[in-house]
Parts: C-alpha cells; structure tokens; sequence
C-alpha cells in the first residue's frame, strides 16, 4: 500500500470495511508514514465530530407536537379515505377517450363579478372561512381511471389539505352528471384561478375557476 | 369520526409512535429547517394514514417509513421549488426571539460545532443529506440506497467527496 491508494482508501478505512490483509496493509504503512497517519486521525476525527453534531443539532419538538401531528393525520386521512371512496363511487365504466372533451364543467350557484373575465365562472369567498365549491362535470359518457388535479390560488387551501397547492385524485366519471365538492379556505386576501384538470389517458381538459376573497 | 375511524385512528398511532422521532430527524436532515422539517412531517402522516393497511403489514416498518417521507420531500421540492425562493423579511417574523431559546450546543464544543455547520452549509444538498444521513444519523450505505433510490456507488462517491470537502475547509481553518 502506498499514499496514493491509501488515499482512495480512506472511507473505507474509517467505516471498517477492510478485509484483514487490506487492514495490515493499512496498519503496516500508517505506521511508517506520519502524513498518512495524520490524513486517518483527521478523517476519524471528522466522522466522530459528525456524529456528536448529529446529536445535538435537530432541534426536537415535544410529545404534545407529535400527539397533534397524529391526530390531524387521523382526522385528515379519514377524510381523504372518505374522498376517494366516494369519488370511485362515482362509477367504473369502461372508458370512452373521445367523451371527455364533451366533459362540461358548471359550478352549482355560480357567481359573476363585473370585473371576471368573460367565459370564467366565478365565486366571491370570506377570509378565513370555508367555502364549499360544487364542481359539476356533465360527461357524454363513460370515464373510467381518469385523474383530477387541482391547482389552487397560493393564499387558497382546501380543508383537509394545508400546504399543498396541488392536489390530484384518481376517478371515474359516469355519464351524466358528476359532482365533486371542494371545501376551500382563503388565508390571504390575493385570490386567484382555481384550475382543475380531468385528464384520460393522453387527454386532458382543464378547467378555470376565479376565486375572489372578499 | 364514526367507531371504525377511531380504532382506525388508534391503530395508526400504536404503529407509528415508536418510529416518530427518527422519523423527524430524518425529515430535517432533508430540509435543514424546524419548520419545513415540521411540514413534511405532517404531509407524509397525512399520507400515510391513507396507506394504513400496508403499514400494518410490515414487520420492520422503519425503512418503509423513510422512503415514504423521502419520496414525499422529493415530491414537495418539485412541487414548491419556486415559492422557496422567496425571502423572509425577519421584520414580519413574530413569536419568541431566538436569543430567548436555549442553546442547545455544549459550552465546549461551541467552536467545532460552529465551524461544522459552516462547513457543512456549503456541501451541496446532495452531499449534505448522504454526509448528514451517514456519519450523523448512523444509516448505512444500503439503507440509504434503499430509501433514496440512488446507486449504491453513487452514494459512496458523495460521501467521500462530502467528508473530503470537509475536511478540507475544516483543515483550512485550522478546526481539525
């Protein structure tokens, strides 16, 4: 073993992963060579800092955090469990790649502002407080695994789902009327486009929502 | 919740607690932040109350629960990449003022400790996380890969290249 090899060596060396020829090897030219030594003293020496600093640098957070952390995961997740359950309920035909460009979406009481651009519905919502946004898709037919995605307005959340800003389910859709709740909460006063995409195999439809916070 | 949801509920917990600390620390060893740390904790809980039935199945969940957070925290990087640009006026910042908090650094090592992190903040993510998960969190290189997803001697170069970086910015300040 030279310096050179030694060198290439060295994680190997320090996380004891040498065969025992390789390790007398090691062991004979340390002994003979201060540099080298020095070179291993000083990759121990980082290796058992790194692992002191691994013990005292995360910032824990108490029981009373991973208690309400479980919790809201419950309470969440059940509600995401009954969110897609009730979405597959909405049917499992085969599906029909042509029908859902004849996919329409209204919003069950809808409103439009003055100042909402032309062909976009939209809805008016109070700061802070949920609002709960019917979605209607009326499909010419049949859509079986299809995904929804929601993107949402930054400042604009769905309950249930704090901090993600886009949110995709897979579905179905039956012929006829469809109607998908989304329960939405304003923090910031920004508002925005709600886009909501229906995609099928290689096809998507994407549809646009105003949101404006009152 | 109705009956079901709460033995639902109940069971998640009995199952997770024993993994949650490690788990924390594995998601701030990504993020490198308490309160981001805090978020993807809370996203991959969220995702995996939904997964209930598989994590009941597992005998040793651990590697299961890591790779779940692991693909969570890509997914969020790619999903929130541009609104982590923004920047933080510390004017807007309220609660209790850093100073106030105890420092959880010994008194004695308050220099290494200082020159580490330094150190450590200018490895990139990649080596950073694999330095981090390695020397300070005791995972082995398997176990990295099989959470990561990442080759097993792509690992190992970001190591070595990690501890060699280090070393050689510790060396250059005289701290080792």
């Amino acid at each position: 073993m030279n310096c050179e090899s030694l060198t290439a060596r060295i994680d190997d060396i320090i996380d004891d992963r040498l065969a025992a020829d390789e390790r007398s090897a090691v062991n004979a030219h340390v002994a003979g060579c201060d540099a080298c030594a020095a070179a291993v003293a000083r990759a121990r020496s980082l290796k058992a800092g790194l692992a002191s600093f691994g013990a005292q640098d995360v910032p824990m957070p108490d029981d009373a955090f991973f208690t309400a952390a479980v919790a809201k995961a419950s309470v969440a997740g059940a509600k995401d469990t009954r969110r897609r359950y009730w979405l597959k309920g909405f049917g499992s035909a085969v599906a029909a790649a042509l029908a859902l460009f004849a996919v329409t979406l209204v919003l069950l009481q809808p409103e439009t502002p003055a100042d909402a651009p032309a062909g976009i519905p939209a809805i008016t919502m109070s700061l802070e407080e949920a609002r709960t946004v019917n979605l209607v898709f009326a499909s010419a037919g049949d859509l079986a695994d299809a995904s929804f995605t929601v993107l949402l307005p930054d400042g604009v959340y769905l309950e249930g789902f704090e901090g993600q800003q886009e949110i995709t389910w897979l579905t179905s859709l039956t012929e006829g009327k469809n109607v998908l709740p989304l329960r939405l909460i304003a923090t910031t006063p920004a508002g925005g486009e709600l886009l909501a995409t229906l995609r099928h195999a290689d096809d998507d439809k994407v549809f646009k929502l105003r949101v404006n916070i009152s | 919740m109705d009956a079901f949801e709460q033995n639902q509920a109940k069971l998640f917990e009995r199952l997770l607690q024993p993994h949650m600390p490690r788990l924390f620390r594995f998601a701030y060893r990504l993020t490198h932040s308490r309160p981001e740390a805090e978020d993807l904790f809370q996203d991959v809980l969220t995702r995996l109350y939904t997964r209930l039935d598989e994590l009941a199945a597992l005998r040793d969940p651990g590697p299961w629960l890591n790779r779940v957070l692991y693909n969570q925290f890509i997914d969020n990087q790619r999903r929130y990449a541009r609104r982590r640009l923004v920047d933080v006026d510390e004017g807007q910042l309220v609660g209790e003022s850093i100073e106030s908090l105890p420092d959880p650094r010994p008194d004695t090592d308050e220099g290494n400790f200082d020159a580490l992190q330094s150190a450590l903040s200018k490895l990139s993510d990649e080596h950073r996380t694999v330095v981090l998960l390695h020397d300070a969190e005791g995972y082995k290189l398997e176990e990295i890969q099989d959470i990561t997803g990442t080759p097993l001697g792509t690992i190992k170069s970001r190591l070595h290249r990690a501890r060699a970086r280090l070393r050689e910015i510790l060396e250059a300040e005289g701290t080792i």
